[in-house]
């Protein structure tokens, strides 16, 4: 992006640019203004208004006249609300469940999605526009019908894949304890993987053919040009879709919500954002704006983190 | 809770699901909140009113359209709010736009009363002369004690025991009266065959449990010594979570089904479990999702714990006063006719499913009747027995959502073999003292 706005200042001052349109500022602020504003509206009522009024809510206590019902008034409690989010357990499990699911799931996913990018690359796959468009329409699926169309085929009760496995002899309990955060992993995958894929095919179709020429003309074979050139040129693709990925994975809720209509191995405090709604459902509107806050501060480390961990080896 | 299908719990995911980010990043003003206003007086206006009510009933817009008619000078407006009940109404209450009625089920009542959610009532004579008209338990859960009157009572879950009839007939087992029969019958029956178990325990339904501990009348919550005196994890709840460990562990019922789920209609379906220990509303569902069942029901008092009579109740709600309400006669009135008039209380059973709270409503001619399903038997009798037999002193605590979904929490764990049912009440017992804390409600652990 800076790269673009660079070029882009250096054409607006080019010497040879026509004056006028240099010493025209009034008008030319009134037509930022007006280019800026559809976004800047709506992004200060719904963005940055709700951001700063969580924040203030962080800050404040509930407090209460005597009685057994009494009144209930909230007041400024400095940082009381953050040491009770630091000190909860189930806050800390949360963040370790989602830990573990984004290392597993995040590179399976990114790598079945570069994997399908390369393929779709390559001259060897024939019906491109069927794959393409196949591995693509789980993303026009909502999050939350395809948790229920999953759920439906986790269910012991229900599924045809369960019945089909129970007659090969396998009993798998895809709500069980242990293989629940899989089966919720396995939603998120089916969901991204194609979305993903068509960020890194996109950035395939950026590569100019003549680099492929020229790597065969040094003899390079089609294994050699999809790891040694096309992988490292789509490099910042990759990085990109981490870092959604690491966002979308620490804002889990959709699928793990639906999922726990039918299995009772998800509870109420099984993600972060399903613990910050379960404290806001108690009333306890001031500790939910806090946990969503500190939610907010660990994805911008990870994100940025990663990107800036990444960004001189993918040549942001 | 009133559920019907898990289609409906799904959707309602969906919904909350969206709700959740509105309510993180949308909840209105603060929470600061005076007394009750001035506009609460209790004086009819003049002229012509409008009033809003917002419900969860389903065809409660006929009901009403029916008061309209009658009453042209007090018209009403309803709103459904059965996407996100609570949290429509919590953020009503912060933004000032509360309406003047909402329903609101009984566990929720001193949560939102410590929200100084509600209006009293009490000035309008004839609320307070309303008392006579309820089963007595479920006034005494709406005036808060005698402290006021803040609701009618709507419709209650009181609760019995459905029973297979020909799957008790075929394995020869006894329809049991106390609970040691009905473990009796589970060992039997899991031992004539592994596939069939006598119910199952929903470790996601933390308002069932609740149901079953009330019966045992385990006191959860009281007040005294200017403090909320806590006792989840009381004895007599840990008699009640004990015996349905044993069942649990000795694989005697299920606990893989959630109420009301299509699984669970799936495991009825097989014949894979012989009885259901339900609530009032409960007998449509069965009726409903399995019409080929048809004569294979019978419903009957719930299993007790001594000699005595008790039941326990699961659902039900209540109609309140909501604060700012300016024409609380009006409402009053409005409140009084939707819940206690006969013509109104038919509509509702008809239309909702309501097993009314009203003492009249309970002699309603349709609710005296057999019905077709359960043999023609008059199981509505059984029903109305039951409500009788509720303990009228159970009273609910005012963080009880938080309570119930950590609960929830510990007994599916429990039923996963990580930890009993006994400790889930204990951690229960925990989270209520904390999340009453964290609210500055004074409370302890009770004795």
């Amino acid at each position: 992006m800076t790269d673009t706005e660079t070029r882009a200042r250096r054409v607006v001052a080019a010497p040879d640019a026509p004056r006028r349109r240099r010493s025209g500022g009034g008008p030319r602020a009134g037509t930022i203004a007006a280019f800026l504003t559809p976004f800047f509206l709506p992004f200060v009522l719904f963005y940055l208004v709700p951001v700063g009024y969580a924040l203030w809510q962080s800050f404040r206590v509930v407090r209460r006249t005597g009685g057994q019902y009494g009144t209930s008034y909230t007041t400024f409690g400095g940082f009381h609300q953050y040491a009770q989010v630091l000190h909860n357990t189930e806050f800390w499990s949360s963040i370790g469940r989602i830990g573990l699911f984004g290392i597993v799931q995040v590179p399976v996913m990114l790598f079945v999605a570069l994997i399908m990018a390369l393929l779709l690359d390559t001259p060897l796959l024939k019906v491109k526009a069927f794959f393409r468009i196949s591995a693509f329409m789980p993303y026009a699926v909502p999050g939350v019908i395809a948790a229920i169309m999953w759920s439906y085929l986790y269910s012991p009760q229900l599924s045809p894949v369960v019945d089909l496995l129970g007659h090969l002899g396998l009993h798998p309990d895809f709500l069980g304890p242990g293989a629940v955060l899989w089966s919720t992993a396995n939603v998120s995958t089916w969901l991204w993987t194609g979305y993903n894929m068509l960020i890194m095919f996109s950035a395939l179709q950026a590569i100019p053919q003549e680099t492929y020429e020229a790597a065969k003309l040094d003899g390079a074979n089609n294994w050699t040009i999809a790891w040694r050139i096309k992988v490292p040129i789509i490099a910042p693709s990759i990085v990109l879709t981490t870092v959604f990925s690491i966002i979308g994975t620490l804002q889990l809720y959709a699928e793990p919500a639906v999922l726990r209509q039918i299995s009772s191995n998800i509870s109420s405090t099984f993600t972060p954002n399903m613990l910050a709604y379960a404290v806001a459902s108690g009333n306890n509107y001031q500790q939910a704006a806090a946990i969503s806050v500190v939610i907010a501060v660990i994805t911008f480390v990870l994100s940025f983190g990663f990107m800036r961990l990444t960004s001189k080896k993918a040549g942001l | 809770m009133r559920n019907t299908a898990s289609r409906v719990r799904l959707a309602a995911a969906a919904v909350t699901a969206v709700a959740s980010i509105a309510a993180l990043a949308g909840c209105s003003s603060s929470s600061h909140s005076g007394g009750s206003s001035a506009a609460s007086a209790c004086a009819p206006a003049k002229g012509k009113v409008t009033l809003q009510y917002w419900n969860t009933v389903p065809g409660m817009d006929k009901v009403v359209a029916l008061w309209n008619k009658q009453n042209p000078d007090i018209q009403v407006q309803t709103k459904d709010i059965s996407n996100d009940q609570y949290g429509t109404i919590s953020n009503s209450l912060k933004a000032g736009n509360a309406p003047d009625l909402a329903q609101v089920g009984y566990d929720e009542l001193p949560n939102l009363r410590t929200q100084n959610a509600f209006v009293d009532a009490s000035k309008c004579g004839t609320a307070t002369a309303d008392k006579s008209k309820f089963v007595p338990w479920t006034w005494s859960q709406t005036s808060f004690g005698g402290t006021g009157v803040f609701a009618l009572p709507q419709d209650t879950g009181p609760m019995a025991l459905y029973v297979r009839t020909d799957l008790f007939t075929k394995y020869h087992l006894p329809v049991p009266t106390t609970w040691d029969e009905y473990a009796a019958d589970a060992q039997k029956l899991h031992a004539a065959d592994k596939n069939i178990s006598m119910t199952f325990f929903d470790p996601n339904n933390a308002e069932w449990f609740n149901g079953l501990l009330w019966q045992n009348s385990a006191k959860m919550y009281s007040y005294s010594d200017n403090k909320w005196q806590v006792s989840v994890d009381s004895a007599k709840s840990k008699q009640v979570a004990d015996y349905w460990q044993k069942l649990i562990d000795a694989k005697e019922v299920r606990t893989d089904l959630a109420n009301g789920s299509t699984q669970m209609y799936a495991a009825y379906q097989k014949d894979q479990i012989a009885s259901y220990v339900g609530a009032a509303w409960g007998y449509s569902m069965f009726r409903d999702n399995l019409p080929k069942q048809a004569g294979k029901w019978s419903i009957v008092p719930m299993p007790t714990w001594s000699t005595n009579a008790s039941s326990g109740d699961w659902g039900g709600s209540t109609v309140a006063f909501m604060k700012g309400s300016t024409h609380l006669y009006e409402s009053v009135k409005f409140n009084t006719w939707l819940n206690t008039d006969p013509q109104a209380l038919a509509l509702e059973n008809k239309l909702g499913g309501l097993y009314p709270a009203a003492t009249a409503g309970l002699k309603m001619p349709s609710l005296s009747q057999g019905v077709p399903y359960y043999n023609n038997e008059k199981i509505f009798d059984v029903f109305a027995e039951s409500s009788k037999n509720i303990d009228t002193d159970f009273s609910w605590g005012p963080t009880q959502k938080t309570v119930n979904l950590s609960l929830q929490d510990a007994m599916a764990k429990a039923a996963a073999g990580k930890g009993t049912l006994s400790g889930a009440l204990s951690t229960a017992q925990a989270k209520a003292l904390s999340s009453m804390k964290d609210l500055a409600i004074p409370a302890e652990s009770g004795k």
